[in-house]
């Protein structure tokens, strides 16, 4: 009898934990960009003390397992951007369950069903549409439905060394940096800046890069208002207003006013150590650079680090290219109760904990943060937070755009440098891109 | 006809070109090694401030301690050791059973068959990839163990190896027991198998080598961090020096991933080198 | 398998009318067993791919959704797309950079070290242990050597006040720079098929020709150069065989760039299908790199097929 009631009680007991996997912490597949930082970082539960894009998502995803013992998360880090894996994980059936995707990338997957929609799931967290910021409730939704949840928007920025800018003489009297309104007047304080400082004025990653290229191109193409992506099939790159951007950058580079051969690692490096005045580079370093700037012995630390968005070269809209990270979630027909239900306290929590994330120097994603004192108290964000206002994508219609983006740096690069004429280089872009477009 | 003594002289002085020469080489052979040994040794701070600290103290430890507590790179190496010797031994068994069949027996069709098999040399993997890609993904085959060892079991060059080698072996060997009516299986595995040995050493270590470094299909079938193999593993944390920990400790990653086989390859270099030279040949 | 095998030998008496016990060599049907565990996996992981990638390159066909016939519009895209000429260029030039390379490094590494020499021995080992080394690895060593700031090459040129040249991103250099690369981790290879092809050379023509007073040059022109000239061919090859499939270095070194300078045709491949998710095209691109190893292959038959008639 007690016997039987002992092995009773087992089975059953066996029964429960195969019919119940919850019984267990739910398992979630997390995958994600940002670099990995586990040596520094690895076990780290307090975000306060993280810095950096890698440090703070790192150490959110250990609070979140942390707070949450019925949830479990594994991160799998990917290098940047991650797409040609997450596309091998999707063909073959093996797609994490959450995953980091840039806005401009989302309708590639939305578009073949492979994402989920959020509404519903963070309907039931409590998270509405609302609270985020336009720019990137629009950049999330597809089709009407949300289909990433936005953590940040970004853009690239002036990220200068105030040092550098003295002895080039182009400072203003209240102390802000002097910069370029036009291209003749960028090209001559380029100039300026080389005959006084003997070094270049740009710190540019040009080695093996597209996006850069890219970006600075949809940059001054809006303000120009050149509309190449009216029709999203189809491209105009081969343009007066794209030549005119090609051939500053051509200058640029011909007469030295940047590094040459930097990859992205090198650049950011050769700028820490003064070795030019503008580093062209994202929203995610003004966490990292102001930190540098604040520890003595630095060459930021020498006449101080300051941060604009792109200055206004051309006549037309004030903007320039924007574009903002999401967590997706994979469309999974397995998926349990359990296992949605812990997607949605991560989606949560990363709304939550979004002013954290902010810190790293992306706008947030939600708007109460962003008007609050706390973020408004965070370093430059008096400068860099009208690109709330400037930042603009590429028609949410077009697709592939990270091809696309590879395409024109490719071209870029080779007019940039002299490889090739730049007719022939945007003939060639122009050329390719459409061919990519017509053969989706 | 040059004086004996000059011609000594000249040679002498022509074999301390060609010294020079191949020291230079060796140089080059392993000052990048070395390199990346002393970048391991270094914090990544002193590194970025001034390359040149390489070549002074203070070195320290601290990269292969969070290599060892934080990287994947052990997990990484099981899978290639797991991946590598699945494969090894399949390669093995099939590449033997087959040479035994076409070397020594008879069967409907074999020379055409025989042919084929030949063919499969001059298949590059590179031209069937993108189609086995989708056929194991419709078996869902991707990020398994059978997933990467798979593939390679289809190539041929065992095949030709080990047929070549049992043809080599002299008929009489087996003939008799043949025409006793013996299990044919039982020749194959009694008589005729012990003798391959040298082949299969061979065989066994160009399989392996070729697994261990392996990075086309497992870069885009391994998708899953705990299923990448080293080659994978270590691509995964190496493209954007910016992204990761630092050069120190992707250094001592590095270190950690080579350093078994190079092991390895000093423990056996004899076999080896004697297999890369008996394929030669052939 | 061996209780099978057994059950079949003693029911093949039943059925031996047509199969007299003495021809031991006559076709039989049971014989087929030893290769079909081989040929199994032969016909469904590379027959069977080989005419899907066919039937897949005369399709429009993406990762995500089965194709349509399209005919030999893939192929036509192919040949008027400038990245894909631009890709088969770069094999060609990287074949060229490399492939003479490491037959004439691996030849003079191969006279030097060819002694019973215990440094011979060392360098012997030194020189093909990087062999061994994944390309993952080796890429990464080369960056280390390469990258701008903590570089080898960047240091050494620093002790002399000058500036390294930009081996990953300089546009003519960078095909350079994984050349290089790629001679120092494959020189093994050529090295040792040198090393025993000149160990098979009979002493005793050395010998003689020393009797006749040969000096070096005279020796090495008139009987080494000749007796491994097979071999160089079969290195030549062999080498233009593994060059052709270049993928891993260019992949991690440069991602192909820049603007596609360095791309080799593998890469095209991976990227098209795996990058673009433009299957059909993808799998264009790989019939046309199979056609050419192909032809490369079929040389080397034939330069193995002589040696045959020679024996």
């Amino acid at each position: 009898m007690k016997m039987n009631a002992i092995l009773l009680a087992a089975v059953s007991a066996g029964a429960m934990m195969l019919a119940n996997p919850s019984f267990a912490a739910t398992e979630l597949t997390v995958q994600r960009f940002f670099g990995a930082c586990d040596a520094d970082f690895g076990t780290n539960t307090d975000v306060s003390k993280a810095v950096g894009e890698c440090g703070i998502i790192t150490s959110l995803i250990n609070k979140f397992n942390a707070d949450n013992p019925d949830v479990h998360v594994t991160v799998t880090t990917v290098e940047w951007p991650g797409y040609d894996q997450l596309t091998a994980q999707f063909a073959s059936g093996d797609a994490p369950d959450i995953v980091t995707i840039h806005e401009s990338v989302l309708s590639d997957y939305q578009s073949k069903g492979l994402l989920l929609p959020l509404d519903d799931v963070l309907k039931s967290v409590g998270v509405t549409p609302d609270a985020f910021t336009d720019a990137a409730r629009n950049g999330a939704t597809k089709d009407g439905k949300i289909y990433g949840l936005p953590i940040d928007s970004w853009t690239m920025l002036y990220h200068i060394n105030m040092d550098l800018f003295k002895q080039a003489e182009l400072v203003n009297a209240d102390g802000t940096p002097i910069l370029p309104k036009s291209v003749d007047e960028l090209l001559a304080q380029a100039e300026q800046f080389k005959q006084k400082t003997g070094k270049p004025y740009f710190v540019q990653n040009l080695a093996n890069e597209t996006a850069l290229f890219t970006r600075n191109l949809y940059t001054y193409l809006f303000q120009q208002d050149s509309d190449f992506f009216a029709d999203p099939k189809h491209v105009e790159l081969n343009t007066p207003e794209a030549k005119k951007v090609v051939e500053m950058y051509k200058t640029i580079f011909a007469k030295d006013y940047t590094t040459k051969g930097l990859d992205y690692g090198g650049a950011i490096n050769a700028f820490l150590a003064g070795e030019g005045g503008v580093q062209l580079n994202g929203t995610w370093v003004v966490g990292d650079y102001n930190a540098q700037s604040e520890t003595n012995g630095t060459a930021l630390n020498k006449g101080g680090y300051a941060v604009y968005p792109y200055p206004q070269l051309f006549d037309g809209a004030h903007a320039q290219y924007a574009d903002g990270h999401t967590w997706a979630v994979s469309a999974k027909e397995d998926r349990t109760a359990e296992q949605t239900a812990a997607i949605g306290k991560f989606l949560k929590f990363f709304t939550d904990n979004n002013f954290d994330w902010s810190r790293t120097g992306h706008l947030p994603a939600v708007k109460s943060i962003i008007a609050s004192d706390q973020f408004k108290a965070l370093p430059h964000r008096d400068t860099i937070s009208a690109v709330a206002e400037l930042g603009r994508s590429l028609p949410p219609e077009v697709e592939r755009q990270f091809a696309i983006q590879e395409i024109i740096g490719e071209e870029m690069a080779a007019a940039t440098s002299g490889q090739k004429e730049t007719d022939a280089a945007l003939a060639d872009a122009e050329t390719r891109i459409n061919e990519l477009l017509a053969n989706l | 006809m040059s004086a004996p003594s000059n011609s000594i002289k000249g040679r002498a002085f022509g074999d301390r070109m060609l010294l020079a020469l191949v020291i230079l080489l060796s140089i080059i052979m392993i000052a990048p090694v070395l390199w990346v040994i002393g970048l391991s040794l270094k914090e990544n701070a002193e590194l970025m401030a001034n390359p040149n600290s390489v070549f002074h103290a203070p070195y320290t430890l601290k990269n292969y301690i969070n290599t060892i507590g934080t990287s994947s790179v052990f997990r990484w190496v099981l899978n290639s050791i797991i991946v590598s010797g699945g494969l090894t031994l399949g390669t093995l068994i099939l590449s033997s059973l087959a040479g035994y069949g076409f070397a020594r027996l008879n069967f409907p069709g074999r020379n055409i068959l025989f042919v084929i098999v030949l063919f499969g040399l001059a298949v590059p993997e590179q031209a069937v990839l993108v189609a086995r890609h989708q056929i194991f993904s419709m078996l869902k085959f991707h990020n398994t163990y059978h997933g990467l060892i798979l593939p390679g079991l289809s190539a041929s060059f065992g095949v030709f190896l080990m047929t070549q080698y049992f043809r080599a072996i002299p008929k009489e060997l087996d003939e008799a027991a043949m025409l006793d009516n013996a299990s044919r299986f039982k020749i194959f595995w009694k008589v005729l198998l012990p003798l391959t040995v040298p082949a299969q050493a061979t065989l066994g270590i160009f399989t392996f080598l070729g697994a261990w470094n392996d990075y086309f299909w497992p870069l885009i079938s391994a998708t899953k961090k705990d299923m990448f193999t080293l080659t994978v593993g270590m691509a995964s944390t190496q493209t954007n020096f910016a992204q990761s920990e630092g050069i120190g400790f992707l250094m001592a990653q590095a270190v950690f991933a080579g350093a078994p086989i190079l092991i390895i390859y000093l423990f056996f270099q004899k076999y080896i080198v004697t297999a890369v030279s008996g394929a030669a040949v052939r | 398998m061996a209780d099978q095998m057994t059950i079949r030998e003693t029911a093949a008496p039943a059925v031996g009318v047509r199969v007299p016990s003495a021809n031991i060599y006559a076709p039989q049907w049971r014989n087929f067993v030893f290769v079909a565990p081989f040929l199994f996996f032969f016909t469904t992981l590379l027959i069977l791919p080989l005419f899907w990638g066919m039937w897949l390159s005369v399709h429009k066909a993406d990762t995500f959704s089965t194709g349509r016939f399209v005919g030999l519009d893939n192929y036509v895209r192919l040949v008027h797309d400038k990245v894909f000429l631009q890709s088969v260029w770069n094999t060609f030039y990287f074949v060229l950079l490399t492939v003479p390379a490491l037959a004439l490094i691996g030849l003079f590494l191969a006279l030097c070290l060819n002694r019973r020499t215990r440094t011979a021995a060392v360098l012997r080992t030194l020189f093909f242990s990087s062999s061994v080394l994944s390309v993952t690895i080796v890429t990464l060593i080369w960056r280390i050597v390469y990258i701008p700031n903590v570089g080898l090459l960047s240091t050494i040129y620093g002790w002399f006040g000058a500036t390294a040249p930009a081996f990953i991103s300089d546009p003519s250099l960078a095909m350079i720079g994984i050349a290089i690369a790629t001679i120092w981790w494959c020189i093994g290879l050529p090295m040792m098929l040198f090393l025993s092809a000149l160990q098979q050379i009979p002493q005793d023509i050395y010998e003689a020709a020393a009797l006749d007073n040969a000096n070096r040059w005279q020796t090495l022109r008139s009987i080494t150069l000749p007796s491994i000239k097979r071999t160089f061919i079969l290195v030549i090859i062999i080498q233009i065989v593994l060059q052709f499939q270049l993928f891993g270095q260019a992949w991690l070194m440069t991602r192909g760039g820049p603007n596609n300078l360095t791309k080799p045709i593998v890469l095209y491949i991976y990227d098209t299908a795996f990058r673009r998710w433009d299957l059909g095209m993808g799998a264009a691109a790989s019939e046309m790199l199979f056609v050419l190893i192909l032809i490369a292959a079929m040389a080397q038959y034939l330069v193995t097929r002589n040696k045959g008639d020679q024996a």
